[in-house]
Formats: C-alpha cells, sequence, structure tokens
C-alpha cells in the first residue's frame, strides 16, 4: 500500500519468466495489502457483512478507502444513495489516474481497457505509472498482471480478515481508526503546496457545519463540492495575477522520491 | 461506533452493484476518451482538489462528529494525538502500511491512559 519502490539493483534476469518479474515488480505492494485487508476485513464482517459478500466487494470494487468507506457508513446506518453518493465523490479521483495513464495505453483494445479499469487502484497505479515511466519494455500487458496480483493479495487478506472477524471481539472503534489513519496518510501524500493546507483546512472546517447542518453525511459531498471549488479558484486566480505567490510554494516532503531514512527534517 | 447495522445480504449485494458501478465508470471512461483525446484542463485543474478536501472532511467526521446525533464533540484526546502521530510519521516513512499500524498502536495505548 506504500510507494516504496522496486529494488533499483535488482538485475534483470533474460530468461526470468513474466509472471516471476512482474510479481517481483508487485511484491511490495502484495505484502503491505495483507495487514490493512485484514483490518478491512474485519471491519466490514464488524458492519455485517458476510464472507461472501466481503471477497465480491473485495474484487469489483477493490479499493481500500472505499471499502473502509463503506463499513464505517453501515455501521452508522447511513442511507443507501448517502453511501452510493460519498462512494461515488471518494471514486472520481480514479478519473484523475486513469487520464494520465492513458497516454502509454494507447493503441489498446477496449475490452483490454475494461479489463484494466476494473482492477485499477491507488497503489498498482502508483506502481505502474512508475514502471510505464521509466522502462520502455512495460507495456499494458505487464501493468494488468501487477493489477491482478495486488487485487489476488487484497482479496485473500479481506476473506481471512472477514473469517477472522468472527471469531474476534474487537474494540470497533479502536480498529476504525485505521481509517482515519489512512485517510491521514492520504492527506499527507497530496499535500503538495501551501495552498493545499489551506484547503485541508477550509474543508475541514466546512465539513464539521455541513454535517451538523445536514444532520447526515451528506455534508461530507457539500462540503467536498464547496472546498475543492474554492482551491480551483484560489489556484486559478493566484496563477494568474499573483504567479509568485508564496502560497503555490511547493513542499518537498522527506521520500518524496526517495526512501525517508536519509531525509532529515525540512 | 456501538450502533448494529441492520441491512440484511440482499441489501448488502445491491450496495456493492451500485459501488461498483460508481467506481467503475470515473475509471473507465478517462481510459476510454483519453487514450484517443486531450482532457480539458478545468476539469483536471478541479480535480486536483477533490481527494484531499474529502479525506479531510472524512477525517473531521471520524474525530470531531458524533455518528449518531452529528453534533460536533471535541474529547476525543485519545483520537486526536493518535491523529498528530499518523501525520508525522507518514510524512516521514510515505508508507501507507507504517503510519496505519501506527495510528492504531497509538490510538490504542493513548486510549488506555486518556480515559
Amino acid at each position: 500500500m506504500n510507494k516504496r519502490r522496486p529494488n533499483p539493483k535488482q538485475v534483470a534476469d533474460p530468461n526470468e519468466p513474466l509472471w516471476r518479474s512482474t510479481l517481483r515488480v508487485a511484491m511490495p505492494l502484495n505484502l503491505s495489502y495483507i495487514p490493512i485487508g485484514l483490518a478491512c476485513g474485519i471491519l466490514l464482517h464488524a458492519a455485517g457483512f458476510n464472507t461472501l459478500l466481503t471477497g465480491l466487494v473485495s474484487i469489483l470494487i477493490f479499493s481500500g478507502g472505499a471499502q473502509f468507506l463503506i463499513a464505517t457508513m453501515l455501521t452508522i446506518n447511513s442511507p443507501l444513495l448517502s453511501i452510493v453518493l460519498m462512494l461515488f465523490f471518494l471514486e472520481l479521483r480514479y478519473a484523475l489516474l486513469s487520464s494520465s495513464l492513458s497516454p502509454y495505453l494507447k493503441g489498446q483494445s477496449n475490452h483490454f481497457l475494461f479489463i484494466f479499469a476494473v482492477s485499477l487502484n491507488d497503489e498498482n497505479y502508483a506502481i505502474n505509472y512508475l514502471k510505464f515511466a521509466t522502462d520502455k519494455k512495460w507495456t499494458g500487458k505487464e501493468a494488468l498482471m501487477v493489477e491482478h496480483y495486488s487485487l489476488l493479495f487484497w482479496a485473500v487478506s479481506n476473506i481471512v480478515g472477514s473469517l477472522i472477524g468472527s471469531t474476534l471481539k474487537i474494540d470497533l472503534g479502536i480498529v476504525n481508526f485505521a481509517l482515519t489513519a489512512l485517510f491521514l496518510y492520504m492527506i499527507v501524500m497530496q499535500i503538495k503546496n501551501r495552498l493545499t493546507v489551506v484547503i485541508c483546512l477550509i474543508s475541514g472546517v466546512l465539513a464539521a457545519v455541513c454535517m451538523m447542518l445536514t444532520k447526515s453525511t451528506l455534508g461530507l459531498v457539500i462540503s467536498t463540492i464547496i472546498a475543492s471549488l474554492i482551491g480551483f479558484y484560489l489556484e486559478t486566480t493566484l496563477r494568474k495575477h499573483l504567479p509568485d505567490s508564496h502560497w503555490l510554494w511547493k513542499l518537498r516532503g522527506p521520500g518524496a522520491k526517495k526512501s525517508a531514512v536519509e531525509n532529515t527534517d525540512e | 461506533m456501538s450502533a448494529v447495522n441492520t441491512w440484511n445480504s440482499t441489501q448488502h449485494f445491491w450496495l456493492i452493484i451500485l459501488g461498483f458501478c460508481v467506481a467503475f465508470v470515473p475509471r473507465f471512461l478517462p481510459l476510454m476518451l483519453f487514450t484517443k483525446r486531450a482532457i480539458p484542463e478545468w476539469f483536471n485543474e478541479w480535480m486536483k482538489f477533490v481527494p484531499v478536501s474529502l479525506f479531510t472532511a472524512l477525517v473531521v467526521k471520524d474525530i470531531f462528529i458524533d455518528s449518531a446525533s452529528y453534533a460536533l464533540i471535541l474529547n476525543h484526546f485519545s483520537e486526536m494525538l493518535a491523529a498528530v502521530v499518523v501525520v508525522i510519521i507518514a510524512y516521514r516513512t510515505r508508507s501507507m502500511a507504517i503510519s496505519v499500524i501506527t495510528g492504531l498502536i497509538a490510538v490504542f495505548l493513548l486510549s488506555m491512559f486518556i480515559a
């Protein structure tokens, strides 16, 4: 689930079968899916999903954030429309991911694009985008294999989590913090300049106000639309009138490219 | 998080199908369109701010909003502190797995000491 890169020192063995070389690329992701998949399966079980449906949701939706969201919203008895709307807004970001992969998938058949889109998600996107950008031999076929390896590990971890969930009595409040932590991690990964930090604060306040007013999770959708439009407007205006504004300065996080070990504080 | 969900498996099934549709369309349509033509710039610029706004809203819901009454709550100190820990860990390690696991350990330990 992290953005670790495959070991750059690995020597390409020309005789290595394709399934094994792509598995090696996908392995760091596969391993980090295990704990989060387990937690997700336990949460879905606690939210009332049976094991079969947990497997199905892992394969069809295949998105950690979306599945955690489903589990949370079910435990607070949100209406179906509200959950689907939230999912829609959560998944809308994939439009960006698949847009940015499209130059590398030119000329593929519609059938291939369909299969590829079904199992695209944030993490295998990160791996494939990097491979496409750096490895000329990386094609849609290899990318699809990485997607399917990660899908396999994710679905199995979810199913095992669901089975463990029936024997374990867990404090849902604490395990649910996995979701909060996941989103916090995603926020940190999204922060690119000072303006994004401002948008975070605006969105946080708006979310609280909108949820208190609407008395439902629909407030999340409303505040997301408003906050992202404010961000869009502010950035466009700043770019036009004050292109040197310090609000657009890039924030460099440690390990944006490399592992964090060799980095110090900013 | 105490409320028990009352949905049955059929309702869960339809939720999955609808969820699949809303998850699939944004992944598939741009691939279909943009392997053939260019992306409108304004749309891209707007979409850039959607994830960060959404995730912040979700975190605020988890930490500051009561899940039953939707009232503001400001006494979940263990979650607040653990959230700060997660942000620091995520910033330093850039690893999702490490951030989530540290967060879970932090909230577990903190909730034992802060009642």
